[in-house]
């Protein structure tokens, strides 16, 4: 499976979300990482068929989705960001309802939904009214929905937003679970998420994709440094202003920070590993793309 | 490959029950079928009410025991309305004036021809008038001319009403008038039919249909549109079957939604008032009627039924499929519930209004109300031949309505 994007562009009125993008993905999971209005959601739209580039293509396996129609979309499972379902169904209702619209048979739907339901632990639920279940049991019923037709490609858009981090942590491991054999693409703006389960992160920055690698290959990429130093309170606010801070831990005698910097901070700041929370900071900054932050 | 058919149909018919299922689970349209259920049977309540018997000083009596003395007193005058009986009608009347105590007891005792008597009243009143008392100064020989009494008339109103005024007639319009009621065949035939004029003769059955549209508006509009307001329209377009079968499953939920319920709400309303009043007097011409004396469609009370019951599903599933096609198009339900009031009530309203009395009378609403002008002359020409409003009323609207289903399709696909 081979999902080629080329020179793709969206535009909306004089907002370019997606910008001349290009990549090639197979099989494996795939994090795109970047700040709310980085174009990740058109991106995911656009691969899924619901929204039509201004610029470029998308070819599956050497062939145009948008012409596919069908044929794409019934290898494709899909969990937007803004997941919404039949409030009234109950949650078997609404698996069965969505296997039948992806085509799947209604024998073969009723053991899929069974066994899902059982993967994502929503099997005690299965007669619950949807708009019962809380924000958790939502999300799992929306991966369990994305996996109903066993897709070759699974998008799934900011799919630990608003979880716990039992929940996250359970949906992280599902979703490695069931990334055998098929691409999925992740998006989040939750740095660990990725950090733990992605084969190859995407960063991407106004539209267009900045680096892809490991996490291992993406800190490579730094050319500043991570520092670790404990000031006084008084001391927080200017060195925010000048420095990336990517974390700040504070209890009653100071403040831990952890900068990036080029050079020291302070005189008694020590060096540390780079993680990828330290490339998000690196490349987005704090405040990115807050603008559109629905693109 | 006819695996793969019977596997996509078995498919087709689960869309289609899930779609269903999203209609008739909203809490708000169960609550919705209940008041429709409520609604039909406190109208067939009421129109089962409005047949009275009159006993002179005693009390009136209403509904089925009403219905039952009717019947046993109109059962004496049962058969073809011929001069003999015209000119016996009013010998009746006569004898009845001159011996009843009190006028209430004479009204009382002419209830089985009554009926008789109020046609002879509106044929022999002045156009546009109608003298109750008229039976009690005519003379019996020129009662028996009844029917030709009605065709005199209508040569008379038709000609003398000039041209380029309203209700002005045009020479093809006077020519098929005047040709329908020679075709009337004469004598009419008279027996109980009390069923049938509390069914159609009400106001209760027009009313009956627009708040079944409005109500069933409520259960359509959301079709299309509730994958937006939910948000469930991204899954839904990213599926297989999402910009094809899926949508035809909308369709047809929508289609069998508007048919199953305005049937079952009309069949209810007919079963029920035919059921406790009896269904005599099908066969009756509907000019029998005094109301409907004037008509121009040479139908009976059962053709009137089957033309009203029809000419109203067509106008609710066009108005319906067009709020449908709202709700596809706008992706708003709010916008779609308005259409079927907008759409059954507005005209009606604007009709009064002399200047647009014509152009309204090609709205939808017409077909609602089939039973209130089916005794008018409302006409149109197509390709220089006269016909009443009804018979291009319904197939045009028939072809809309079939014509906005593809429409809709590409509307919601392309979304």
């Amino acid at each position: 499976m081979e999902l080629k994007i080329t020179n793709l562009t969206k535009e909306f009125g004089d907002f370019t979300a997606v910008n001349d993008l290009s990549i090639t993905m197979r099989n494996g999971v795939y994090g795109l990482l970047g700040v709310n209005g980085a174009g990740k959601t058109t991106l995911m739209r656009m691969l899924c068929t619901l929204l039509r580039p201004t610029n470029g293509t998308i070819t599956c396996d050497g062939k145009e989705i948008f012409a596919m129609d069908g044929e794409y979309r019934k290898i494709l499972g899909y969990l937007p960001q803004d997941f919404g379902f039949y409030p009234d169904f109950t949650v078997q209702d609404y698996l069965l309802y969505i296997a039948a619209i992806k085509a799947v048979c209604p024998a073969v739907a009723k053991k899929r939904v069974k066994d899902l339901l059982e993967k994502v632990g929503l099997s005690k639920a299965a007669h619950k009214k949807m708009k019962k279940l809380s924000g958790g049991m939502k999300r799992r019923a929306g991966i369990a929905q994305a996996m109903l037709n066993n897709p070759n490609i699974l998008i799934l858009d900011e799919p630990t937003a608003g979880l716990d981090p039992n929940e996250r942590i359970r949906f992280r491991n599902l979703i490695s679970e069931l990334a055998e054999d098929r691409l999925v693409l992740l998006s989040t703006h939750i740095v660990s998420d990725v950090e733990y389960i992605a084969n190859e992160i995407l960063l991407m920055k106004d539209g267009a994709l900045v680096h892809r690698g490991t996490t291992e290959q993406l800190v490579a990429t730094m050319t500043e440094n991570v520092w670790k130093c404990y000031v006084e309170k008084r001391e927080v606010p200017q060195l925010i202003e000048r420095y990336k801070i990517s974390n700040l831990k504070t209890d009653s005698h100071g403040v831990e920070l952890r900068v990036i910097a080029k050079e020291k901070p302070i005189s008694d700041a020590v060096l540390d590993e780079p993680v990828l929370e330290d490339v998000f900071l690196y490349y987005f900054g704090e405040r990115v793309g807050e603008e559109h932050a629905a693109i | 490959m006819y695996f793969y058919i019977i596997l996509e149909k078995g498919l087709v018919r689960n869309m289609l029950q899930f779609e269903l299922k999203k209609i008739f689970l909203k809490p708000v349209n169960k609550v919705l079928l209940v008041l429709l259920l409520v609604i039909t049977l406190i109208g067939s309540f009421l129109a089962i009410r409005d047949v009275k018997y009159y006993r002179g000083d005693e009390p009136v009596l209403s509904g089925p025991l009403a219905a039952r003395q009717l019947k046993k007193e109109q059962k004496k005058w049962e058969g073809p309305v011929t001069e003999d009986v015209l000119r016996r009608v009013i010998q009746e009347n006569q004898a009845i004036n001159a011996s009843a105590e009190t006028e209430d007891i004479g009204f009382a005792q002419k209830q089985g021809f009554a009926d008789l008597q109020d046609l002879i009243c509106a044929a022999f009143s002045e156009p546009g008038e109608y003298e109750p008392y008229l039976c009690d100064t005519i003379s019996p020989d020129k009662a028996a001319k009844l029917y030709e009494r009605r065709i005199s008339r209508l040569k008379k109103e038709v000609s003398e009403v000039e041209e380029g005024r309203t209700g002005a007639f045009s020479q093809k319009q006077q020519d098929f008038l005047i040709h329908q009621y020679e075709s009337l065949e004469t004598p009419l035939y008279y027996e109980y039919a009390e069923g049938w004029k509390a069914l159609l003769d009400s106001q209760y059955l027009p009313t009956l249909m627009i708040i079944t549209i409005v109500i069933i508006g409520f259960f359509v509009s959301g079709i299309f549109s509730d994958e937006f307001q939910t948000r469930a329209d991204a899954i839904f377009f990213s599926t297989k079957f999402g910009r094809n079968k899926a949508i035809f499953a909308k369709i047809k939920a929508g289609f069998l939604t508007i048919t199953v319920l305005y049937w079952f709400v009309m069949l209810l309303f007919s079963a029920v008032i035919l059921g406790v009043l009896g269904i005599g007097g099908a066969g009756c011409m509907i000019q029998i009627n005094y109301s409907n004396w004037e008509s121009m469609y040479n139908v009976t009370y059962f053709q009137e039924w089957l033309i009203c019951m029809f000419g109203g599903y067509i106008g609710n599933l066009f108005i319906l499929t067009f709020a449908m096609f709202v709700s596809a198009k706008s992706r708003s339900a709010v916008l779609s519930i308005a259409i079927p009031f907008v759409l059954s009530c507005v005209p009606m309203f604007l009709g009064r209004v002399p200047m647009l009395t014509d152009f309204m009378s090609y709205f939808p609403d017409m077909l609602l109300r089939i039973n209130k002008f089916i005794g008018d002359f409302v006409f149109c020409e197509i390709g220089g031949k006269v016909f009443g409003i009804y018979s291009a009323l319904v197939p045009c609207y028939l072809v809309l309505s079939f014509g906005l289903l593809p429409v809709m399709y590409y509307c919601y696909k392309k979304r």
